[in-house]
């Protein structure tokens, strides 16, 4: 399997261009071969004159090409400014001996490169004199991006590659780091930027390469990337409905939204049930600095399923995490059906039967098919109805049966979403937290797991569900909640949802 | 020859015995327990001081040292491991913490003198020790000019059994791949229900038992038991081990301790006895440099 | 207490029945300071003593032999632990954490043992007498050159050098992507590391006149390893007040006196729980964590 397979792309200099594809794609691994991090397998790649193949990562760097990266990787003990500095190595003189020796000389080199330090971070919009001094780590999450951008400016690049410095941000965020890319650009950078944001990469690039399990699927402007059918297909999946692409330029669902719910002001939405088996109120989750949900409440019925939609870094993982108990909120309340979920341990939530199948699978590689499955009852008191639903599971999900014995590593994507879904009925779940099941799965693969999903709602399962995949997840969905950057923003039955101009314009326009 | 390999086999089974336990904390915790070989070292010094100094018959004192190991591994849980775990500090932390509770109880044993607050656990202070002949069942045969002796034989049995024992555990067991997902894939085992800080600390039961096992069978059957046996026969030994049969494999930790009890002595029939030891840490150190994951440990890839 | 009352009272006095122990705790605070090296860069390397032994044997040999004066001796065992230095460090550069400090075991290990306790000429078993030795006069040249060491030390730590080291230390993969050429960088502060401890065991080796193999083991470098991460690593004279610390301990608390392990032991475990950045620290609270593991951490899952 080729994570990326044949890709040719071509940076005009001077130029943006953007690098888009559903997760899973390859757009980082693309970006990792380029830098030096995954060795090259076959093929070739230039920066101007210089060639890049078969250099390590600091020959590549050192020629002109510099990154961000996905996850944020500052050097988070050392202050906003050293962070930068480091990030001067390559132009630096070497100084050893002069270190050695006379302090004077060494005291006015010092000063110089701080106050170039002081001029990147500037550049990137941050206040070295309010951030400078502080540990990268303790800095705000926009900051830190910039932080990150400042540092690889330091490198004076020929080549930026941003992977996706947008990640998290709410709009007014967003629209601060897109003025940040076009000033750079201005200056003469040429910039490649990845990012799952549609009106940030289409707003700003003058091209948009496509990728798609590993191919290129389109190249061109961002008007014909986003009518382009194959795009579409590859990021909507196969609804029934599909929505032409976004005006390049919208903003964000807030300004919109406000708009229309005055329109709809007639229209009833779908109340929130009165006796809920799940309720959450207030709930605000931070990773250090990073504020993921803030303030969000929702309530789930039993028997319901529930979307919960939103882009990228809106927060709806961290919310799940916060109720299966894998990390503990800031503050608010969650209670299920009695149970603290702020509080209790994981295990003990998994027995009072809120069962969460986490995003990405993680399932047990290692271990086979009925191995995992012989796991997932581990919680569950009675062993001898655990085997004779180890056998239904298996009926259900044929394919499972058939690979019982082989290590859950060597599944496809689709095989191991159905083994993750299988493990959590197994946990006899009364309320089901289905993270991203459709992520990186063909469109046939999503048409099967939401089938398979329908199916368990039907049984009777209670579920709440997170999907990037808004159509689906609507179309399915009893009610949803609308996040973005950490907040709920609305809230109504799927249905309503489906045709709220807003939600579509934002989620659904590609 | 056939009495070298005879020995090469005995102490590669106290060897693969010590090792599965080091190896079994690494590949669930992803920490090198350094208190493991204190713990062997304990396991000794209590059976002798029970049977010698408190009187108890044999069989009673090996069940209480392999206890008191059990023991010392929920001690090395709750003081060194879990403090540091809620924490969230760095892997480094844990060596050090481990290092710090094996120089506590070799010092307390070091200093156990008549008199003295540890003269419960040993009052022999630093000097080495023996069985006194007659506490356990030692018959010798003269086969084939070969010298057997039945305690030496008796380990290997015992180290077999139990590696099976627990190779079954793991393979076929809940518990089993309750401690293979923790070790996997802590996240995912706690979604399952998972109570992964208990199975944390059974890890450490179990793995302490065995080490303390292997102490009490290494200061038994080769009449040598001192505060120093752990550093000087097995503390680095151990680390050969697990890195040439894999971190966190089992069966590589099974295998490579019989494989460097022969290497040891092959290395003392071809080169002369000088230079056993050294032989040990070469070949650990060339693994490391050609082969980091050992004959069976996964491939280490850091994510960019 | 009569320790502190001699040292205020009668300082002369007191420099003058205690210059050995001055003298040893210079030395421990120059090995210290090599360990302070390679952790600053990222590397658990446990070589030191290796190091040291080299540097040791090298000069005495060469004094007792070739009667060469003293400077030429250490700067022989020096030079000659550096170039050891490189030839060691270069194939485990790309080995991370506990992997690395393994190896260096191995190193040490098979020096000690393959090496040192098998050569004639450097005694074998029963060591080297070092007739030249100078338990007294060797006090200010131990002092003198720790007091440089520390000083270039610091000097290099604010330079390019030490930012680089720094990033490295930090977070291997994003260094590279800022220029840096991470093997490179490695293997200079492994060989500064490794000039360091030969210095201090050539020096140390002239403070005595026995000179013993067995001091150059594993609890050799747990000592060394313990000065640093008690005193903090983060900052150049973490590890120099460790050692100080630990070196004057058992002198101060005479009446723990037996019981200084047990002691030392709880103090580190409850270090490395309550304050792991060390007694120094960085010079500003803040926690040293570096990236050395080599298995993916599991993070904190991406915000959305």
């Amino acid at each position: 399997m080729h994570a990326v397979d044949g890709v040719t792309l071509e940076v005009e200099k001077g130029s943006i261009q953007g690098l888009i594809g559903p997760n899973g794609a390859g757009k980082t691994t693309l970006v990792n071969v380029i830098t030096g991090y995954v060795p090259f397998q076959a093929g070739k790649a230039w920066l101007e004159d210089d060639q890049l193949t078969g250099l390590p990562a600091h020959r590549i760097a050192g020629l002109g090409v510099a990154r961000t990266f996905q996850n944020i990787r500052l050097f988070k003990d050392l202050s906003a400014v050293e962070n930068v500095i480091v990030g001067m190595h390559s132009r630096r003189r070497d100084d050893t001996l002069a270190q050695l020796g006379t302090l004077p000389f060494f005291r006015r080199d010092q000063r110089a490169r701080f106050n170039e330090a002081h001029r990147l971070m500037e550049t990137a919009g941050l206040d070295p004199g309010e951030v400078g001094k502080r540990a990268a780590g303790t800095l705000p999450y926009g900051d830190q991006r910039r932080l990150e951008i400042a540092r690889a400016l330091a490198l004076q690049p020929r080549l930026l590659i941003l992977d996706e410095p947008a990640a998290g941000m709410n709009p007014s965020e967003k629209q601060g780091i897109r003025e940040l890319i076009e000033r750079l650009n201005k200056d003469g950078l040429t910039i490649l930027l990845i990012d799952h944001d549609m009106q940030l990469v289409m707003g700003v690039c003058d091209r948009v390469a496509v990728l798609n399990f590993g191919r290129k699927i389109a190249d061109g402007t961002p008007e014909q990337v986003s009518t382009n059918a194959a795009v579409i297909k590859a990021y909507l999946g196969t609804g029934s409905e599909r929505q032409a692409s976004s005006a390049p330029g919208a903003t964000g669902v807030e300004a919109v939204a406000a708009e229309e719910a005055q329109a709809k002001a007639g229209s009833k939405p779908a109340a929130e049930p009165a006796n809920s088996i799940l309720d959450v109120h207030e709930l605000s989750v931070s990773y250090g600095s990073v504020n993921a949900v803030r303030a969000a409440s929702l309530r789930v019925a039993a028997g319901e399923v529930v979307a919960l939609i939103g882009a990228n870094g809106a927060g709806k993982t961290t919310i799940l995490s916060a109720l299966s108990g894998l990390i503990r909120p800031a503050s608010g309340t969650a209670v299920f059906d009695g149970l603290d979920l702020t509080t209790a341990k994981a295990s003990a939530i998994v027995r009072h039967g809120l069962v969460h199948v986490p995003e990405g699978r993680e399932i047990l590689g290692r271990q086979t098919v009925l191995e995992n499955l012989e796991l997932a009852t581990w919680a569950r008191r009675d062993r001898a109805a655990a085997a004779t639903q180890i056998a239904a599971v298996m009926r259900r999900f044929p394919i499972l049966g058939e690979r019982r014995r082989m290590r859950a590593g060597t599944l496809s994507g689709g095989e191991a979403q159905m083994l993750a879904i299988a493990r959590g009925l197994l946990g006899k779940p009364r309320l089901l937290l289905l993270d991203e099941p459709s992520l990186g799965l063909a469109p046939q693969m999503v048409d099967e797991v939401f089938a398979a999903i329908k199916e368990i709602h039907d049984d009777g399962t209670t579920i709440l569900l997170v999907e990037q995949n808004a159509l689906r997840a609507l179309a399915i969905a009893d009610r949803a909640y609308v996040l973005e950057t950490g907040r709920i923003l609305l809230t109504g039955s799927g249905d309503d949802l489906l045709h709220n101009p807003a939600v579509r314009r934002a989620y659904l326009g590609g | 020859m056939g009495q070298q390999i005879l020995n090469a086999i005995f102490i590669g089974s106290i060897y693969a015995l010590f090792a599965v336990g080091y190896t079994l904390v690494f590949g669930v915790l992803d920490i090198l327990n350094l208190a493991h070989s204190a713990v062997f070292t304990l396991g000794a010094a209590v059976t002798y001081t029970l049977v010698v100094n408190h009187g108890q018959s044999f069989w009673l004192a090996c069940v209480v040292g392999i206890l008191v190991a059990a023991l010392m591994g929920l001690v090395i849980e709750y003081v060194c491991l879990r403090p540091l775990r809620r924490r969230r500090a760095p892997p480094i932390a844990a060596l050090i913490s481990t290092i710090g509770l094996a120089l506590i109880i070799i010092a307390a044993i070091e200093q156990g003198r008549p008199g003295t607050l540890f003269a419960w656990l040993w009052v022999d202070g630093a000097n080495p020790v023996t069985m006194p002949p007659g506490t356990f069942p030692n018959p010798t045969w003269h086969v084939a000019g070969l010298t057997l002796e039945g305690s030496k034989l008796a380990v290997i049995p015992i180290s077999v059994v139990l590696m099976l024992v627990l190779g079954y555990v793991m393979r076929f067991t809940q518990v089993g791949r309750a401690l293979r997902a923790v070790a996997e894939n802590p996240r995912a085992a706690r979604l399952m229900g998972i109570d992964v800080d208990r199975m944390i600390a059974l890890t450490l039961i179990i793995s302490s038992a065995l080490g303390g096992l292997a102490g009490i069978l290494f200061g038994v059957a080769l009449g040598d038991i001192s505060p120093y046996i752990g550093r000087d026969s097995v503390e680095v030994r151990g680390l050969a081990v697990i890195v040439l049969g894999g971190m966190g494999s089992i069966p590589g930790a099974v295998l490579g301790g019989y494989l460097l009890g022969l290497i040891e002595v092959l290395a003392v029939v071809l080169l002369g006895s000088n230079v056993r030891a050294g032989v040990a840490f070469a070949a650990l150190f060339l693994m490391l440099v050609l082969r980091p994951q050992g004959f069976f440990g996964a491939q280490l890839r850091e994510k960019v | 207490m009569d320790f502190f009352i001699q040292l205020f009272s009668d300082p002369v006095a007191f420099w003058q029945s205690h210059t050995l122990l001055v003298s040893q705790i210079g030395i421990n605070s120059i090995l210290a300071s090599s360990m302070f090296v390679v952790l600053y860069s990222g590397q658990l390397s446990l070589a030191a003593p290796g190091f040291m032994a080299i540097g040791a044997y090298t000069s005495v040999l060469m004094d007792l032999n070739l009667h060469t004066p003293l400077a030429v001796d250490f700067a022989a065992g020096t030079a000659l632990a550096g170039v050891v230095g490189a030839l060691v460090g270069l194939p485990v550069l790309r080995l991370r954490g506990v992997f690395l400090a393994i190896a260096t075991i191995g190193f040490i290990e098979a020096l000690s043992l393959g090496v040192i306790l098998n050569l004639p000429i450097t005694g074998e078993g029963l060591g080297l007498r070092n007739i030249d030795a100078d338990p007294v006069g060797g006090v200010y040249i131990v002092l003198i050159s720790l007091a440089v060491a520390v000083f270039l030390l610091w000097r290099l730590t604010k330079g390019r050098l030490g930012y680089a080291w720094t990033a490295i230390r930090q977070d291997e993969l994003a260094a590279r992507s800022q220029g840096i050429d991470v093997a490179r960088y490695k293997l200079i502060a492994f060989v500064i590391s490794a000039l360091l401890a030969g210095y201090a065991g050539a020096a140390e080796s002239h403070l005595y006149f026995i000179l013993d193999p067995n001091e150059y083991g594993v609890p050799r470098t747990v000592q060394v390893l313990t000065f640093a991460v008690l005193g903090g690593s983060g900052n150049v004279l973490g590890p120099v007040v460790g050692a100080l610390f630990l070196t004057t301990f058992p002198f101060v608390f005479k009446q723990a006196g037996d019981y200084i392990g047990v002691v030392s032991g709880a103090v580190l475990i409850a270090i490395i729980i309550f304050r792991p950045q060390g007694i120094v620290g960085r010079g500003g609270f803040a926690v040293v964590r570096p990236r050395w593991w080599p298995h993916p951490q599991l993070r904190a899952p991406s915000t959305g």
